[in-house]
């Protein structure tokens, strides 16, 4: 079953770009990302899926259910972390998750005291008087409280410190195992690489891809570098399958994706010096997407 | 409910410190009312040497002002002022917080409607206000019972009283119309002072002038309070024309809330 069903859905402000036909699903259990540089439309379409923005065209179904028409129905199983918090100035910490649990009908408070202890969050201290690292749990256990079906975050990991992020993480991941989905936006690859089971790629508004992480890292791409004993013209890579030719002096890397006794053949036909070839990172495939779309 | 409460709750400060304002604003004015009415001929002869136009200008009427209604109307002027800023910063506040972005997120993303939210917070406005009024009648009839020597009529104090409640009801309607149809609105104080220093200059110089038409402008023209001494009643056509405006610019507001994108920061 989808959860997350998005379609068509634009987004426009004016003159300034927002998204446009914008399609992808997230299934239930999943463990969905969301990437894309800054400005994207990532924030944007998240967002609209939780009606604080209305869409242009299209439509978002969530738990089958129409994001606009049922908002307040839909929106009892979802928790959301912003991406920049910022709470009601004057409460402390306590307080204000109260006021958060008190728009659901359940007894929170066992569930905010263990998440407080877990993340190291002070619930008697103002919100005023916190850091931005510290502001950040705060949004995370207002988000998860309610133990909430649906968890969409919004850059989630910044200003948390790397031991942070992990228990975070198990968090989320003890959550998705109790049966949460979770949509997950990031520009940071490795934390997506991490989390995700699948992600949709995002530039200028557009999705330009919905793979899965494994595919992604599969996809035959192989990061080939050479050492040649003379110097050669990189041209001769120049055929399908090779992406982001760099030369340095005597050394030639690339990106190769295709049929690996292709590759190989050709570079017998080299004074090789030295051979690497390697699994690229994700964030090499990333940039390797953004290219091939302009 | 808990919507309500916890808007009612923000609002404690506010609600104490208006109130604290307008008790002394009427504790002053009317402590100074025994010298006048003791004095009262010699006070009409000094102020009859005033330029006529300051006179109007400041509300002064040299017929009623030794009179403790007369005074009390005068010193009203400067009631309603206070009680339309404090509306008026009320309700462009308490839409404001929720629309600038500070904290938009936390209550769309809760299992509630947008018309729920801004009912709520209406709701945390009108009974600010309704106690802030208590507050301020309270004080205003204990000061009455000390200052006033002859006897006074109760109907016409207590309709010239409850008058700020409803000059306060269209300013705060103003207010959150207005910051729910603008985009962002930088600072809410200077947002109402500006907006009420308008009217008020408004009704200063119909006043002066004494142009008829302003009273429809201007909610501080709205209760002519000879008219309440003598009738013991407001206008009919200035309370509707006011309750009128509260109600379009409320359900404008809802309207209009309910549609909008709420733009982060």
């Amino acid at each position: 079953m989808n959860v997350i069903e998005i379609k068509n859905l634009t987004k426009t402000y004016g003159s300034s770009r927002g998204i446009e036909d914008v399609s992808f699903s997230v299934e239930e259990g999943e463990i969905f990302g969301f990437i894309g540089p800054n400005g994207a439309g990532k924030s944007t379409t998240l967002r609209t899926m939780l009606s604080i923005i209305y869409p242009t065209s299209g439509s978002v179904t969530i738990f089958g259910k129409d994001s606009v028409k049922d908002a307040p129905e839909i929106k009892k199983e979802i928790g959301y972390l912003p991406s920049e918090v910022f709470y009601y100035d004057n409460m402390r910490v306590k307080d204000l998750l109260k006021y958060s649990a008190s728009f659901y009908k359940k007894d929170c408070r066992k569930r905010i005291a263990e998440m407080a202890e877990i993340m190291d969050l002070d619930l008697n201290k103002k919100i005023d008087d916190l850091s931005y690292g510290n502001r950040k749990k705060v949004g995370i256990v207002q988000g998860l409280l309610h133990e909430p079906k649906l968890i969409i975050l919004d850059e989630p990991t910044g200003g948390l410190d790397p031991l942070m992020q992990q228990k975070f993480f198990e968090l989320l991941k003890e959550e998705n195992r109790k049966g949460a989905t979770i949509l997950f936006s990031s520009h940071i690859l490795s934390e997506v690489q991490k989390m995700c089971d699948r992600v949709a790629i995002i530039k200028e508004g557009r999705i330009i891809a919905v793979e899965k992480i494994s595919t992604l890292k599969e996809n035959n791409h192989k990061k080939i570098r050479i050492e040649t004993k003379i110097p050669v013209d990189a041209a001769i890579f120049e055929f399908t399958g090779v992406t982001n030719v760099e030369q340095d002096e005597n050394t030639i890397s690339f990106l190769y994706s295709g049929d690996i006794n292709v590759i190989m053949q050709k570079l017998a036909g080299i004074e090789l010096a030295n051979l690497w070839v390697e699994e690229p990172d994700l964030e090499e495939i990333f940039m390797h997407y953004y290219e091939k779309e302009e | 409910m808990n919507m309500f409460i916890h808007e009612l709750k923000s609002a404690r400060k506010s609600i104490l410190i208006w109130s604290l304002a307008l008790v002394g604003i009427t504790v002053l004015f009317l402590s100074i009312f025994p010298s006048i009415s003791r004095d009262a001929d010699e006070f009409k002869r000094l102020i009859e040497g005033y330029p006529e136009g300051v006179l109007k200008a400041v509300g002064l009427q040299i017929n009623t002002i030794t009179s403790f209604l007369g005074f009390y109307s005068y010193m009203f002027l400067y009631v309603m002022l206070c009680g339309a800023i404090q509306a008026m910063n009320l309700g462009a506040g308490i839409v404001a917080k929720e629309t600038s972005g500070k904290t938009a997120e936390f209550l769309l993303t809760k299992p509630v409607t947008r018309l729920e939210i801004l009912a709520a917070k209406w709701r945390a406005v009108l009974v600010s206000l309704v106690i802030t009024n208590i507050v301020f009648v309270a004080a205003a009839s204990f000061m009455a019972n000390f200052v006033a020597v002859e006897g006074v009529d109760v109907t016409v104090f207590l309709l010239i009283s409850a008058s700020n409640f409803i000059i306060q009801l269209v300013f705060a309607a103003l207010g959150i119309f207005l910051a729910v149809v603008l985009k962002r609105i930088r600072s809410v104080l200077t947002l109402s002072l500006s907006t009420i220093m308008v009217f008020f200059v408004l009704s200063v110089f119909g006043s002066i002038v004494g142009e008829e038409g302003i009273r429809y402008v201007t909610p501080f023209k709205y209760f002519d309070y000879a008219y309440i001494a003598e009738h013991s009643a407001y206008e009919a056509r200035f309370l509707v024309l006011g309750l009128v405006l509260v109600v379009m610019m409320l359900s404008a507001s809802f309207w209009l809330f309910s549609k909008k994108d709420i733009h982060s920061i």
